[in-house]
Formats: C-alpha cells, sequence, structure tokens
C-alpha cells in the first residue's frame, strides 16, 4: 500500500450491489472481493472498504447499535464536467439527494449508493482548479 | 450569514487547492467531508489528538486539514457553504452515521491507551477482525474515525 493511499471505509447492505455500482457508474476496480462480508475497491488515491453485515466492522456495539449505511460523510469524488457527469449518472439510474449547488469553490452534488450512502461529485470553481 | 463569508471561502479555498499542488504533487490528495457541529473543536480535535495539520480555515463556517494523502473538510451544520445547505426534501446535513476515514497504526493499544487518557470516546473495544484489530472512536460531533491495525 503508498503511504498516500487513503482508506475509507463505507457500510453497505449488499456487498455484491455495492461493487457492481463503484466499478460500474465510478470507475473502480476490484481489489478484494469477499463478498458477501467484504470487498474493497480502488479509485486513484483511494481504497474504498466495503463492509456488510458478516464483515468485523458490521459487529454491533457493546451498547448494541448496530452499524449501518447512510449519514452525511463521505468522499469527493472530483469531475471536469459536473453537468455532463450529472447527466450520465442519472441516465444509469444513479439517484441523488440534491441538485447541483454551487459555491465559491465549486460545484457539488450528492450522488446516492444502493445502500444510501452519499458520493460527493465536485467540479472545483475555474479559478481554483490546480494547473495541469 | 454575513455577505464576507463566500469571499473568506473562496481565500481560503485558493489557498488550500495552491498548497495541495506544490506539496501534494503528483498524486491529487484525496477529500473526504464530515459534517461537524463546531469547526475549531474539530480542529483543535484533529489537529490534537490525530496528527492532521490546518492547510486553510474560514473561522467557524469551514476547514482542511491534512493528513499524508488525506485532505479532511469540515464543514458546519449551519454555514455559508453548499454542504451546509438542507435537501431540497428538507433533511438537513448531520453529524454521525458509520462511514469513516480509516487510520492505519503499528500500535493500535498504545494509540487506544493515549486516546483514552486525552478524555477521546470511543464507540467499541478493540476487534479483533481477519485482516486485522480496528476500534471506533468519535470525533466532538460524534463522527466516527476507525483506528486500524494490519493483522
Amino acid at each position: 500500500m503508498s503511504a498516500d493511499t487513503v482508506n475509507v471505509r463505507y457500510m453497505v447492505g449488499d456487498v455484491h450491489q455495492s461493487v457492481d455500482w463503484y466499478v460500474g457508474h465510478l470507475g473502480f476496480s476490484v481489489q478484494l472481493n469477499a463478498a458477501p462480508a467484504f470487498a474493497s475497491v480502488e479509485r486513484g488515491a483511494l481504497r474504498l472498504l466495503l463492509s456488510g453485515r458478516a464483515a468485523s466492522a458490521g459487529r454491533p456495539m457493546p451498547d448494541g447499535k448496530l452499524p449501518e449505511p447512510g449519514g452525511w460523510n463521505r468522499f469527493q469524488f472530483v469531475v471536469d464536467d459536473i453537468a455532463a457527469e450529472v447527466e450520465r449518472l442519472r441516465g444509469e439510474g444513479v439517484r441523488f439527494r440534491n441538485e447541483i449547488l454551487s459555491g465559491p469553490g465549486g460545484s457539488q452534488i450528492l450522488a446516492e449508493d444502493p445502500s444510501g450512502n452519499l458520493v460527493e461529485i465536485f467540479q472545483p470553481a475555474a479559478a481554483f482548479a490546480p494547473a495541469r | 450569514m454575513t455577505r464576507t463569508a463566500p469571499f473568506v471561502l473562496a481565500l481560503v479555498l485558493s489557498f488550500v487547492v495552491q498548497s495541495a499542488s506544490a506539496q501534494d504533487a503528483p498524486g491529487e490528495p484525496m477529500r473526504i467531508r464530515y459534517i461537524v457541529k463546531d469547526v475549531p473543536a474539530s480542529v483543535a480535535f484533529y489537529t490534537g489528538q490525530l496528527g492532521f495539520r490546518v492547510l486553510g480555515q474560514a473561522g467557524g463556517s469551514f476547514a482542511v486539514l491534512a493528513r499524508g494523502g488525506l485532505q479532511l473538510l469540515l464543514s458546519p451544520t449551519v454555514g455559508p457553504g453548499g454542504a451546509s445547505r438542507p435537501m431540497p426534501d428538507g433533511r438537513k446535513p448531520e453529524p454521525g452515521g458509520w462511514t469513516r476515514m480509516v487510520i492505519y497504526t503499528s500500535n493500535l493499544q498504545g494509540d487506544v491507551e493515549r486516546l483514552r487518557k486525552a478524555g477521546v470516546h470511543f464507540r467499541n473495544d478493540i476487534v479483533i477482525g481477519l485482516g486485522g484489530n480496528e476500534i471506533l472512536l468519535d470525533d466532538p460531533s460524534g463522527n466516527p474515525v476507525e483506528l486500524f491495525q494490519p493483522g
């Protein structure tokens, strides 16, 4: 693992379905598939850990709380053309929680994976885009 | 929200992008966003307890921290930034849930002891899994952070 690899864990309802979603819609590649318990998929510097109920990360807490998908924390999926990306994803049946928002730093929209976890599609404002 | 807030945010973001492209080239940084109750308290926690450094901060409105290849965006539940706005159906962004960054460590037991002494709240005890050992702690807003030691 590269020192700069970033690991993020999402709880998911169905590991198979989640792997298909991240590979099919967002261009991830499968690193390890131990479905139905666990899978990891990679894209660039991100390793996304997809944990199902049967994974060690799916075990209940001592107070009985059960890990579950959802919430608002998310990774950013950076694109050059957010309108085109959203149109493509909508055409593929991807659900969104809101519409494109424009702020000083760029534009963003929240896509939902099949379990209801968020992915933030983000296009940096032209003034702030890193020189290439 | 004040009229100056977007301008301050723009300055912060400009700084962040410049520093990111200068320091982290050639790879682009990987960013995740956490929703927090209090940006300054969160900045103090992540820098003081978990080894993050501040790339930029717009007071209580927004902050960007970095650790290795990770940039952590901290957005408040109420503020001028886009990530703080309610959804069209009325739902409001809030901290919590189970989605988290995973911080690798070579001394999980030692880190847990140090953090417990510092008053950090843990959701569970160390779990022995197939790939290694892990534990979940809460940031000041109740967002989870996973510490993981490969087995």
